[in-house]
């Protein structure tokens, strides 16, 4: 029974410490956008040209959004706050109430209306699709000009429903973010994706490689009014809805062109540089401290993460091989937090991480109006995985520890509690130590899918970095070179660590018998 | 009539359909050395890891100083510090050292002080010849040396019965004599013994008693004289010649 009042305990202290809450200060307006879909926005490295910090980093961001979402701010005599979030996330963190709007070059669908409410149109777009200048299809006139062409759009987009309007075309399965599509469209991936102008503009002023194709109002794509509209969204009935319209109505169409050419014109041309070893060099020595930042922060998820995850285990493991009860009530509440027990473990192990972050990042917020921070999230999302894998090895781990080591105990009186503090977790935590390096490796790698959560860990990092200066490839290599060192080191200093605990030296009954006569003698 | 330190009554274990131990009955005096003897698989270890517990008996009754072991609010962890054990396969603590091993049980179970707990165990190991190697691993000792740890981590208990499982038949041969010459020293102290053994030369030599076991049953008992050298069951005298001439 003490055993179960320790483990409910510490579980407690677990679940209080990880979801410490953040309160959003009133005076603040925080505004969600993806900080990489120039010119509407995109993330810098200072504040030149009326920038505006990004929550929780030291970077900031510019763009159309942000010049708009900056005149909002002032309107309600509040402090902007720019929140990085993902495409696939702004809603979600809108109706969880981790944002107070998103301004990020959303269309007022139809569809998201039903979740959402927006303001009047902040801009109007036009349709295009960027293509590989030295592709086929750099000379197209009309959408039907794609016949077999490889053509894609941004998930979760209405850009995506228009790819049925141009005929034999080969539809591709939607993409994440603009900046994996121009990477596609460069590496001839696929011939093309769909966008919006001021998107494409910036394309093609950035990457030489990269050309916009507008149409004509006859050979283009046919739209739908709120479609072309980008506005900024807010929770339903929100009442800040007014002062954004009325804000709004002041900028007129003109201003709005001079802004968009202003914002387009402004982005950070990344610094050439000539053959692929000299362009990594550069990149490293510009953004140096950002990769240096987020392998640290995937380092200490990893690490902090496999150690709660495996004392998670242990308390289980313990838990689950824990003589039956001989008091009748006491073991019906062991069959039911056993059940409970073996519910979490088989959940999170059938189920991706990536998953589970999105449903308790944003599930917590959404249902239990509980705000976790990022990394508090992140944390423990990695521990109660990590400890899900770790129930099962420690479990394995202790039946491993020889029979006749529990009898032994047993023989000379030691209670189970004794036996287990004494001889049998100390061999059973011999026996999963490299299992647990092997899940520290592992997390090392897993925590990458975090960023959906925008977790600034290593890829996160890497991808911020890649956005600004369009080389994919070339950055990406220096952040799966990062993951490389840092799994090959721990892997190593695992290896030595597990040699030290075996440096007893086993030598035979035979040799014994030697020294044992020489000592005789 | 002196009063048995053991007693055991009509003792029965099924496990499954299998009957192990069909109905033993049979005392043990203080000071007694008794030995069970007897082919494989006749029941002999399941009875003597039944008398400590080891194996929770299916019916019948065993009583420790007039009382009865069996009862349910009988305290089995205290019990089985009286009771000492020494296993075929030694099941020393691999993850301590000689002098922990014989240690941790009297820090632990019989809550004695560090202190007076190293004294006692510097003392059995100093018995056991084995005091210059209290800083050793299990895993560097021999087979001889690893049971006579084992015999000095139960003797420091202060038991008031040893029970030894077939302690030398995972011995080298040429170990087997060591570990046998610790037992006949530990038999002059007067300690009570209960021992399964296939050394029969040495069962004849040490014990005030022999239970000889066949099919789950004490098939014949009596004075080591007796039975090695006047067996009246047919089935003894089959078994005894398989091993004396």
């Amino acid at each position: 029974m003490k055993k179960l009042i320790i483990f409910i305990l510490s579980l407690t202290i677990f679940f209080s410490i990880t979801s410490i809450l953040t309160f959003a200060k009133s005076d603040v307006y925080k505004v969600g956008m993806e900080a990489g879909y120039p010119p509407f926005n995109w993330t810098q490295k200072t504040k030149k040209n009326g920038a505006v910090l990004i929550e929780g980093s030291d970077q900031y961001a510019n763009g159309y959004d942000v010049q708009i979402a900056k005149k909002v701010a002032k309107e309600m005599n509040k402090k902007l706050v720019v929140v990085k979030i993902k495409w696939d996330g702004l809603i979600p963190a809108l109706t969880s109430g981790k944002i107070d709007a998103i301004v990020a070059g959303m269309s007022p669908t139809k569809e998201r209306r039903d979740t959402i409410d927006f303001s009047n149109s902040y801009y109007t777009s036009q349709i295009v699709i960027v293509v590989n200048k030295n592709g086929k299809f750099a000379n197209a006139k009309s959408i039907q000009d794609f016949k077999n062409a490889k053509i894609t759009a941004q998930q979760g987009t209405f850009h995506y429903n228009l790819i049925s309007q141009m005929n034999g075309v080969k539809k591709q399965p939607a993409m994440g973010d603009f900046s994996g599509m121009r990477v596609a469209t460069q590496s001839n991936t696929i011939d093309g994706y769909i966008g919006e102008r001021p998107e494409g503009l910036t394309a093609q002023v950035n990457d030489p490689k990269l050309k916009m194709i507008t149409f004509s109002k006859t050979n283009g794509f046919k739209t739908k009014a709120d479609e072309v509209m980008t506005s900024i969204g807010v929770l339903k009935g929100n009442q800040d809805l007014s002062i954004i319209n009325d804000v709004l109505s002041k900028i007129s169409d003109k201003k709005r062109v001079q802004l968009m050419d202003k914002m387009t014109s402004l982005q950070n041309h990344p610094e050439k540089a000539d053959g692929f070893w000299q362009q990594v060099a550069m990149i490293i020595k510009a953004n140096g401290t950002y990769f240096v930042a987020g392998a640290g922060v995937t380092l200490f998820i990893s690490i902090i993460g496999t150690i709660i995850g495996t004392i998670i285990g242990l308390l289980i493991g313990v838990f689950k091989t824990a003589p039956k009860s001989s008091n009748k009530y006491l073991s019906i509440i062991n069959a039911i937090f056993n059940a409970i027990l073996n519910i979490y473990v088989e959940i999170f192990r059938g189920t991706p991480m990536i998953v589970q972050a999105m449903i308790i990042y944003y599930g917590s917020a959404q249902f239990l109006g509980i705000s976790i921070d990022k990394l508090w999230a992140a944390l423990f999302i990695v521990s109660i995985n990590t400890g899900a894998y770790m129930t099962e090895i420690v479990r394995g781990g202790i039946f491993a520890v020889d029979k006749g080591q529990f009898e032994a105990a047993a023989a000379l009186g030691m209670n189970h509690n004794q036996a287990m503090m004494k001889v049998i977790l100390p061999q059973t935590i011999r026996n999963i130590l490299p299992a647990a390096g092997n899940e520290f490796v592992i997390n090392i790698k897993d925590t990458s899918v975090l960023n959906v959560i925008s977790v600034s860990e290593l890829f996160f990092a890497g991808n911020t970095i890649a956005q600004q200066n369009y080389q994919y490839f070339q950055t990406f290599t220096i952040i799966s070179v990062i993951y490389f060192v840092l799994t090959f080191t721990v892997t190593r200093i695992l290896r030595f660590v597990e040699k030290k605990l075996d440096t007893v030296k086993v030598t035979t009954g035979a040799n014994q018998m030697q020294v044992k006569l020489e000592v005789e003698k | 009539m002196t009063n048995p330190i053991l007693e055991i009554r009509n003792l029965k274990k099924n496990q499954g359909d299998v009957n192990i131990l069909k109905d033993i009955s049979f005392s043990v005096n203080k000071g007694e050395i008794v030995t069970i003897i007897g082919s494989s698989g006749s029941g002999k270890s399941t009875l003597l890891r039944s008398i400590n517990l080891l194996e929770r008996p299916t019916s019948g009754e065993i009583y420790f100083k007039g009382q009865n072991i069996l009862d349910k609010k009988f305290n089995v962890n205290k019990y089985r510090t009286k009771l000492g054990m020494v296993f075929q396969s030694f099941n020393l603590f691999d993850n301590m050292n000689v002098l922990e091993n014989v240690v941790v049980a009297q820090t632990t179970a019989l809550k004695r002080s560090m202190e007076e707990a190293r004294k006692i165990a510097k003392l059995n190991l100093e018995k056991v010849g084995l005091i210059q190697h209290i800083d050793k691993k299990p895993k560097q000792l021999s087979g001889g040396q690893k049971q006579r740890v084992a015999i000095a981590r139960a003797v420091s208990m202060n038991p008031d019965v040893l029970l030894f499982d077939e302690p030398t038949s995972a011995l080298d041969p040429e170990m087997v004599g060591d570990v046998l010459k610790t037992m006949n020293d530990l038999a002059k102290t007067g300690l009570t013994m209960i021992i399964v053994t296939h050394e029969m030369q040495f069962a004849k030599d040490i014990s005030d008693r022999v239970l000889f076991m066949d099919k789950g049953l004490i098939a014949e008992s009596g004075s080591s004289e007796d039975i090695f050298k006047r067996p009246k069951e047919k089935r003894t005298k089959e078994f005894l010649s398989n091993f004396l001439k």
